[in-house]
């Protein structure tokens, strides 16, 4: 896979117009999972997935051709962490926010609960609910332990693959996944007693 | 293994960030431990709630060729999207209405606003084409604005667009404040034109120089320094030369504890380059005329050269500078000098330096005389192989106006000579005088001619300056110097002598022949009270040139009652005052002619009665008669 994608960003270089679409539409959907998961708004994921392969249009020179899936998420991560360190200065509060990550809305939710009037309407509830704390516990993690967890958990990136990205050593990617495991545990036990 | 699993290990084993020997172990553990393995359990259970976000994403298409379209441009528009976030939109569009509601407050006439803004959008469009024209005017000019805002204003203003801009920039009522700091950043524009008038006669030149500044709109500081020159800083003004009505210059502003540096606040409704012109006095820049003749052979008539030499010492290098020269005085309240030398330009009255000092910068003997010998130099270097520049002569007011044709380049400590007329064949009259009273027992050769057209002159009065005068000798025409002297300025019309000296080769010897004393008068107890003292007197003139000569004596008795008697000579004589003769003479070459004259003297009654005294009673006597 690796020849291939390298082949691609060869091509790309060399001019081919179709060889860079082959790219974002290869690793598009990872890459904007991953930036939704991280920013947690779809519209901003779509600007920085933008923005992201913007990027990679710009230094696909610079590729050395060890692992471009390495080299795309670290330049989405980059993007993503830097924007949020900018918008930590100038907080927008989202109206809409309860429905916008997992595309139902509460109109929607509403409708099925007048329609169906049944067991699995009121599950669905509460399954929605229990993904908006799961949201709410992975954003309120550190940057660094929440790509750590997205790209490791998530994105299925190994360990070493998560330090390329991260630029460091898969011994701080371990303990940043911990850590972020560690926080994530103490609340999704408070989840779950809450649900009990 | 007794120990049982920490809930940190079994996360730690759980996701795979142990060892793989104590994965091992755990695994082993877990095995035989129905309580950690309930505990691993739980953990599991807790941990699969994460598979809830684990959702497959789809990414539309429209997306993937928005991204394509996107990346494929040069320049990223658009980064984030209004059109999706309804927060967004709404401020986005309260601050495009904020702007609105500006703009149309302050600007009434849309047409000025479009010419306002068309001329911002060129000065923009000037300045992303001239790198360099934009750092100047970052440099130059001085928004007295924190230096962080002004890098933030600057990011804010390369990724707003051009007409967003121009509805920004609003020119603040109150003016920025110069802090009188002594360390800068600034640029030098050059000077585009500059333009010295010398007024010899006080040590005065008055520099007008243009140059190309650049400016922004608003508020703008211009810092004008002068250190080590002798410019007067109580006369600088500062003019737009273009865009006068959309530029004002507010004050000038000498800073506390800074020395010899002046700001201006200028404020502008127009950005980019604009012509000014600064004017100030300086001294330090001084200019002689100096004369140069050359008699022909006969010495009948003379070629006359006029040059000046401009020198500076005023600290500053004038370069292609246009030269004025004003002969005639001019009165003036200060010494330029030294006000220049003040340490605040309007410091208290009376605070001079020394003669010494002042001497020395306003280019006394010394340098003047260093810049005779550079000058030959120069001349050689810029002006020899190039014909000689005219200078142009024009009235001004009470004074004359010399312009030097072209441009001339001063370099601070230098002199530069040069040529302001040439005459050729102008008549001349050689004249040797012998007067003892006044030169002594030699006589002194005069040369003499008129400003006139006659003489081929008398376009303008000619300057004070040194005069040296050569004469040709030789067939092959060798000049050899022949005297030289200092005129003072020479009206049109007026007639010039030039005292060239004493003649060698000219000698008047007066002897006294015979003295006699006659003519007593007594009173009435016999003492004398009148008597006539005659002198006979002996002149022997020589002439020991190849060339004829006109010789002029004058002899002088020192009382007024004398009478002169010269019998059957060639020699002409005229009283030329109450106590004086002149006796005039040709010789020819190599020749020698002698007179005698006798004088006699009356003294005492005598004077009543001498021949003078008795003509002079006579006609009084008549003239009373008349009446």
């Amino acid at each position: 896979m690796q020849s291939t994608d390298k082949k691609l960003i060869d091509a790309h270089c060399q001019g081919s117009p179709t060889a860079f679409e082959e790219l974002v539409r290869r690793y598009g959907a990872s890459v904007l999972g991953y930036l939704q998961r991280m920013c947690g708004s779809r519209e901003l994921a779509e600007d920085f997935f933008q923005e992201t392969f913007k990027r990679v249009h710009e230094k696909a020179y610079t590729f050395r051709g060890d692992s471009f899936k390495s080299w795309l998420f670290t330049m989405a991560t980059r993007i993503v962490i830097n924007s949020q360190r900018q918008r930590k200065q100038l907080k927008f509060i989202s109206l809409n926010k309860k429905t916008e990550y997992s595309n139902v809305d509460c109109e929607k939710l509403e409708t099925a609960d007048i329609s169906d009037n049944s067991h699995n309407s009121s599950d669905r509830v509460a399954v929605e609910e229990q993904k908006e704390q799961l949201r709410e516990a992975i954003e309120s993690l550190p940057d660094r332990q929440r790509a750590t967890l997205i790209l490791a958990y998530y994105e299925q990136l190994t360990y070493p693959q998560v330090a390329q990205v991260m630029d460091c050593s898969v011994g701080t990617v371990k303990t940043q996944m911990y850590r972020a495991l560690r926080t994530l545990a103490k609340k999704l036990g408070e989840f779950n007693r809450e649900a009990k | 293994m007794k120990r049982h699993i920490t809930e940190k290990e079994l996360i730690k084993y759980q996701f795979k960030l142990v060892s793989d020997i104590r994965a091992e172990q755990i695994s082993e553990h877990l095995k035989s431990c129905s309580d950690c393995r309930e505990l691993a359990k739980q953990l599991k259970q807790k941990f699969s709630t994460l598979d809830l976000l684990r959702e497959e994403t789809i990414v539309p298409d429209k997306l993937i060729k928005e991204t394509v379209k996107q990346a494929k441009k040069p320049v990223q528009q658009r980064f984030i999207s209004f059109r999706k976030s309804t927060g967004l939109g709404a401020i986005a569009a309260v601050l495009l209405l904020g702007i609105a509601l500006l703009m149309s407050s302050l600007v009434g006439d849309k047409k000025q606003e479009r010419e306002i803004a068309k001329n911002l959008i060129v000065s923009d469009s000037e300045t992303g084409l001239d790198e360099g024209t934009q750092t100047t005017r970052n440099l130059l000019l001085d928004s007295r604005e924190p230096a962080e805002r002004k890098i933030a204003d600057s990011r804010l203003r390369a990724k707003r667009p051009a007409s967003e801009r121009i509805t920004k920039e609003v020119i603040p009522d109150k003016p920025p404040f110069a802090p009188a700091s002594a360390i800068e950043l600034v640029t030098l524009p050059r000077r585009e034109n500059v333009q010295i008038t010398i007024y010899n006669s006080a040590d005065l030149t008055l520099v007008r120089e243009r140059r190309n500044l650049t400016l922004k709109k608003g508020w703008n500081w211009l810092q004008f320094m002068w250190a080590n020159t002798l410019i007067d800083p109580t006369s600088l003004v500062l003019e737009p030369l273009e865009q006068t009505d959309k530029i004002d210059i507010q004050q000038l502003v000498f800073p506390a504890r800074l020395k010899e540096i002046g700001r201006w606040l200028i404020r502008s409704e127009t950005s980019g380059k604009v012509p000014f012109e600064i004017t100030y006095f300086t001294s330090g820049l001084s200019w002689r005329a100096f004369y140069m003749g050359t008699l022909t052979e006969d010495e009948k008539r003379m070629c006359l050269e006029g040059y000046v030499r401009v020198s500076n010492n005023s600290g500053e290098d004038y370069e292609n500078a246009q030269t004025r020269l004003i002969v005639g005085k001019v009165h003036i309240l200060d010494r330029i000098a030294e006000l220049a030398r003040r340490q605040y330009p309007y410091n208290r009255p009376g605070w001079l330096l020394s003669d010494e000092r002042s001497e020395s910068v306003a280019g006394g003997k010394f340098l003047k005389d260093k810049g005779l010998e550079l000058n030959g130099k120069l001349f050689d270097m810029e002006l020899g192989m190039l014909e000689p520049k005219e200078i142009k002569k024009e009235g001004l007011s009470e004074y004359f106006l010399y312009t030097i044709e072209g441009r001339e380049t001063i370099p601070q400590s230098w002199s530069k000579r040069l040529i302001s007329f040439t005459a050729d064949d102008i008549e001349v009259n050689s004249l040797y005088k012998y007067d003892e009273e006044r030169w002594g027992s030699q006589a002194i050769r005069f040369m003499a001619f008129a400003n006139d057209k006659k003489h081929n002159l008398g376009e303008t009065p000619i300057p004070n300056g040194d005069v040296k005068i050569y004469g040709q000798t030789g067939e092959q025409g060798y000049l050899s110097y022949v005297g030289g002297t200092n005129v003072k300025y020479i009206p049109v019309d007026e007639e010039i002598e030039l005292n060239l000296g004493a003649a060698r080769e000219v000698i008047v010897e007066p002897v006294l022949m015979n003295l006699e004393k006659e003519n007593f008068t007594f009173d009435s107890n016999n003492n004398i009270t009148g008597w006539d003292e005659v002198r006979t007197w002996k002149i022997d003139v020589t002439n020991t040139r190849q060339l004829p000569v006109d010789i002029e004596i004058t002899r002088g008795f020192e009382t007024s009652y004398w009478t002169l008697e010269m019998k059957g000579q060639d020699v002409s004589y005229e009283k030329h005052d109450a106590t004086h003769s002149r006796f005039k003479t040709k010789l020819g070459p190599r020749s020698k002619r002698s007179f005698e004259y006798t004088i006699r003297i009356y003294h005492g009654k005598r004077e009543e009665t001498g021949t003078n005294i008795k003509l002079q009673k006579n006609i009084f006597r008549e003239i009373k008669n008349e009446r």
